[in-house]
């Protein structure tokens, strides 16, 4: 499925911001689980999520650190910030806001709901 | 063949040359794509298919990156100096060209300022401060480059005030051989500081260090190019002007000179920094055709001394050059292993290496037998003090290596582990220049 262009945009935070919540983590691990979770459905691109993991960091929702892997490789990694957990939450109550709107507004007119069915 | 490591870098240089990456931002570029090549060559791509993908993939980064993809690897290093792509970079070029004209110039004018305190250009004090006239500059436009903390700013400028406090407080006797071991030893220790700001927050690891080691190199090899060119230069000036009876000389002395050689000086940092990991390294280069003839010269030279039977080192100034060549055959092995690829078998040059270091080792025992013997014959002089402990601290290090080298063959231990040592054992020869800038002055009452 193609998701497009404008809610993979506006999904990018709230979806980082929930990776992290589970543990820090590193841009490619990022796109690898977004991949995985998704089925293959959601592909990020690298254009996309560094910009988005630098702004989440400029203003503090996220911090970094660098870590070595047990090859010797040098990753960055990012890490919630008690802003960013605050962010996340009213990310979710405006998503939860959104689908309630979405489903009963489906739900409840049957009339427009045929136009949605075609 | 396609060679990983060197495309990689490439494409990290490309990346920091188009200047809209901070290096924190390239590194982290560079470690996904490692890890996407690592996926891809798992799943059954070559190591070039991989690279190739991986950067395709990291294109949309931003459009610099993309870019690479299009530029030929043989245009790089035109590409960092003259034509970059995009406007934004060109800009940046331009601001740091006009940053190194300024620091340029201001070098020199640090230069001429001594004359003014009537210290006369040619003089050991002159000689005693040449290093406060440019690296401070190269210092603050490495800061500048790198970023460094207010907090590392300070510390540097810290340093460079201390030392040009004590170096000139000091007093100074006939025959001034503390004051010329202090010219001699002053730069280089404070070449090392200077190295601090290349290096930035890492300083202290093994491969910032590395990198510093070659920028070294690299520097000279640029600057001698450089300075040979403002040379050829300066002689034209000179003659056509003559031609017409103007003497340029007193021009070409007073300002010429000095200004052209701060100049070439901090040219040379930012065109060796500008390409900085880039695949025309060409120390290393130059180390892997220069040490088997090296190693050729001084075992020819250990036979015909022990064929004649004539003892060396009767005269100081021979000594030295011993010294010198043994810092050049050190820095040979250096490049050759800075060049080498961590996870390469061993070849060639890591045999020529050895016996290299075998060889200098030999030579360097000769030396230091010299000095003792000079030492015991006419007493203690800040000169051989200073002599025998390079002689000490450079055997030391040609035998560690040796050791770890043979060590290394017979699989004891990981390559890694000579670079490590090697890097640390900077800070002794740190610590030693320093004792021999403040401590001997003190220790000889400044004689």
């Amino acid at each position: 499925m193609d998701v497009s262009k404008d809610l993979i945009a506006a999904s990018a935070t709230p979806l980082i911001l929930a990776i992290l919540r589970q543990q820090d983590s590193y841009g490619y691990e990022i796109i690898k689980h977004i991949k995985e979770v998704s089925n293959d459905e959601l592909i990020w691109t690298e254009g996309m999520l560094y910009p988005v993991l630098h702004r989440l960091e400029k203003n503090g929702l996220v911090e970094s650190y660098w870590k070595k892997s047990q090859a010797g490789r040098r990753r960055k990694y990012y890490r919630l910030q008690e802003a960013g957990q605050l962010e996340l939450e009213r990310h979710m109550e405006q998503w939860e806001l959104l689908f309630s709107i979405l489903s009963t507004t489906i739900k409840g007119d049957g009339e427009r709901r045929a136009i949605f069915d075609v | 063949m396609f060679d990983l490591e060197t495309n990689v870098k490439s494409w990290c240089d490309y990346l920091r040359a188009q200047g809209t990456l901070e290096e924190a931002g390239v590194l982290e570029l560079e470690s996904h794509l490692r890890d996407q090549i690592d996926d891809l060559t798992a799943s059954g791509l070559s190591v070039e298919e991989a690279f190739i993908v991986g950067v395709k993939r990291l294109g949309s980064v931003s459009l610099i990156s993309k870019e690479y993809s299009k530029v030929n690897t043989d245009g790089l290093w035109k590409n960092l100096l003259l034509d970059p792509a995009d406007p934004d970079a060109k800009n940046r070029n331009r601001r740091n060209i006009v940053l190194v004209i300024l620091l340029s110039f201001l070098a020199g004018t640090a230069a001429k300022i001594p004359t003014a305190f009537g210290v006369e250009i040619g003089s050991i004090a002159y000689f005693k401060n040449l290093s406060f006239y440019i690296l401070p500059f190269v210092t603050l436009f490495l800061t500048l480059k790198h970023g460094g903390t207010p907090k590392s700013r300070w510390t540097l400028a810290g340093v460079f005030a201390f030392s040009f406090a004590v170096v000139n407080l000091y007093p100074s006797y006939e025959p001034w051989h503390t004051e010329t071991l202090t010219a001699i030893h002053l730069p280089i220790l404070l070449w090392l500081i200077t190295g601090v700001a290349y290096m930035g927050k890492d300083w202290k690891a093994s491969k910032a260090r590395m990198d510093f080691l070659r920028f070294t190199g690299e520097s000279v090899i640029y600057g001698s190019l450089l300075m040979l060119g403002l040379m050829v230069l300066m002689m034209f000036t000179m003659m056509i002007f003559q031609s017409i009876s103007i003497d340029m000389e007193p021009f070409v002395e007073n300002y010429f000179l000095i200004f052209g050689g701060c100049a070439v000086a901090m040219l040379t940092v930012y065109l060796v920094e500008a390409k900085k990991s880039i695949v025309e390294n060409f120390a290393p280069v130059l180390a892997k055709i220069f040490s088997p003839l090296f190693l050729i010269t001084m075992l020819a030279f250990l036979v015909a001394m022990v064929v004649s039977g004539t003892s060396p080192f009767t005269e100081r100034e021979f000594l030295i050059g011993f010294d010198l060549m043994l810092v050049l055959v050190l820095g040979m092995v250096l490049y050759t292993i800075s060049a080498k690829n961590l996870h390469d078998k061993q070849d060639i040059f890591d045999y020529l290496n050895v016996a290299l270091v075998g060889v200098a080792m030999i030579v360097d025992n000769v030396a230091l037998s010299a000095i003792v013997f000079r030492l015991s014959e006419y007493g203690i002089t800040p000169n051989k003090l200073a002599a025998l402990g390079e002689n000490v601290l450079l055997l030391l290090n040609l035998g560690v290596l040796f050791v770890y080298y043979i060590r290394y063959f017979t699989g004891k231990i990981e390559f890694q582990q000579i670079v490590t040592w090697q890097t640390k054992y900077l800070n002794v020869y740190a610590l030693w220049m320093a004792i021999v800038v403040f401590v001997f002055p003190l220790v000889f009452s400044f004689n």
